[in-house]
């Protein structure tokens, strides 16, 4: 009687709530165990200074956030900072232009017919091309915030557009019947119904937006940052730096996109829009 | 007031690449004040192109729709529409679809409320007043949408198949809650519908389309007091009636 018990209570019911949710965590936790296990491996086999060990990149990442590195005494904080608020601009500006922009070329066909070329010409630039232009226009400050821009805008852009045309014409007829002007429709109308496509370009640009910010600064920037601080780091051949600020840009690529995803999912939900 | 309009050698033509499609070929109607028109007719006759035509939605090929001396080109306050598949705005609360035409018109907040809480009140949606249209049933959707073209309080209201996307149970509790509202209002009413019964069951007139082009093959008046027995012998003979015209019509078309 006793063993079956036993028995019974440790089979895996997957119409139970909690036996799911433990399972998934005990694989989440064992992928984390082993991706750390293969990177000791690799470490060992490796044998060289530039794949330090998890254990030394560990070490590395604490006494950064608490202390600073040697050669600059900026704490991991400092770049974090620089780096966010750079992003920030970049996406703010991405949302000032994209998006109104994005509104008029979904409204008007003609328009769109005429901008169109312009934008698949320029689309598929990646977009830290043209880092070496816009710090030589706009200095060091401005000039990683331009590429995050355009890394933001053509996805921000394109997904407005798709959000415009995607409106349903019977909520157009209808607002028509109640008297809405032309005006009135584009932002009674159209602007509200083209919010959750903007949210979902908001998504996607800002994963590449996270990797602009990353390669401008590698390129060049001043005064911190992510991306400059791992690329001075390794010019030094501080290593666990290296890692450690990887590791550092990998967990803030992971928030920043989660977050959207829950700011995505609040709105849409919040507009009855799903 | 209540207007009458006057539909004028009405023509439609749709244009494509390579086809023309005559949807309605020189169509003449006086629509009553005040007065329940239905429009029934086989399907794709161009009911619906119709009563965009009077709703300004769509242009008129030849032909001329007018109440008065006020040409209808342009949709306008002065006629209300329902949409088959309700058209509500989703991000909108209940409240805020149903003042949608007062916010339009800058009716001051306070006046807005008041007369949204008098039409929440009358379509038994009070309770409703803040919850957005995804939480509605198929039923209470169309009575915001009616509340919606109701509260600018125009002269002519326009319903395309108000009924048409609910289920039969909620279709004939929608009809008698209609006829209910009916008593309390004046408006001109032009009601397309696939339904017979429901023809019937509302109509004070009834405009038996042909197959398309549409022209108008019989107007049927239909006298009789609301409330209306569906089971009295003169519903069903005239019901019989219209169902059979509109079958030869779909026969006779087909060979």
């Amino acid at each position: 009687m006793e063993t079956t018990d036993i028995k019974a209570k440790l089979t895996y019911d997957k119409n139970n709530k909690r036996h799911r949710r433990i399972r998934s965590t005990i694989i989440f936790i064992l992928s984390l165990v082993i991706f750390v296990l293969i990177w000791w491996d690799i470490s060992l086999l490796a044998h060289t200074a530039a794949v330090p060990s998890p254990q030394r990149t560990f070490e590395a990442l604490v006494d950064l956030f608490t202390q600073g590195d040697l050669v600059t005494g900026y704490t991991m904080w400092h770049h974090m900072s620089i780096s966010l608020v750079r992003f920030l601009e970049g996406l703010a500006l991405a949302l000032i232009v994209a998006v109104p922009v994005g509104l008029l070329l979904g409204y008007s066909k003609t328009l769109r017919e005429f901008v169109n070329p312009m934008v698949e010409i320029l689309r598929p630039i990646a977009p830290i091309a043209w880092a070496p232009i816009f710090l030589f226009v706009v200095g060091y400050t401005w000039g990683p915030v331009l590429v995050v821009f355009v890394g933001i805008f053509f996805p921000l852009l394109t997904n407005t557009i798709f959000g415009v045309q995607k409106i349903d014409n019977n909520l157009i007829d209808a607002s028509r019947t109640l008297g809405a002007s032309k005006y009135q429709v584009f932002y009674k109308v159209m602007a509200p119904c083209a919010v959750p496509y903007v949210m979902n370009g908001l998504r996607i640009g800002s994963g590449i937006g996270w990797m602009c910010i990353v390669a401008s600064e590698l390129y060049a920037a001043s005064g911190g940052g992510i991306g400059y601080f791992v690329g001075l780091q390794a010019s030094l051949f501080q290593w666990p730096n290296v890692y450690a600020g990887i590791i550092v840009i990998a967990a803030l690529g992971i928030i920043t996109t989660s977050l959207f995803d829950f700011v995505y999912k609040i709105i849409v939900k919040g507009m009855g829009m799903e | 007031m209540s207007e009458e309009i006057s539909i004028k050698g009405l023509s439609k033509v749709f244009k494509s690449d390579d086809s023309e499609t005559v949807a309605i070929k020189d169509f003449n109607l006086e629509i009553r004040e005040g007065e329940l028109i239905a429009i029934v007719g086989p399907s794709g006759c161009g009911k619906t192109t119709l009563l965009r035509c009077i709703a300004g939605l769509e242009e008129t090929t030849t032909g001329t729709i007018s109440s008065g001396d006020k040409l209808f080109t342009e949709p306008g306050p002065d006629r209300g529409m329902v949409f088959q598949d309700f058209a509500l705005f989703p991000w909108r609360t209940v409240r805020k679809n149903i003042e949608f035409g007062l916010e339009i018109a800058k009716v001051p907040k306070e006046d807005r409320k008041a007369q949204s809480d008098k039409y929440l009140e009358m379509m038994g949606l009070s309770a409703f007043a803040d919850h957005r249209v995804h939480e509605l049933s198929g039923g209470m959707k169309q009575r915001v949408s009616i509340a919606r073209a109701l509260i600018t309080n125009p002269d002519i209201i326009l319903m395309d198949e108000p009924f048409g996307a609910l289920d039969a149970q909620t279709r004939n509790i929608m009809q008698r809650e209609l006829v209910k509202l009916l008593e309390q209002t004046d408006q001109t009413i032009v009601f397309i519908t696939h339904s017979v019964d429901e023809a019937v069951y509302l109509a004070d007139r009834i405009v038996i389309l042909t197959k398309r082009p549409a022209e108008i093959k019989e107007i049927i008046e239909i006298p009789w007091p609301r409330p209306r027995d569906r089971a009295s012998p003169e519903f069903t003979a005239l019901r019989k009636r219209i169902l059979t015209e509109l079958e030869k019509e779909n026969t006779l078309n087909n060979n």
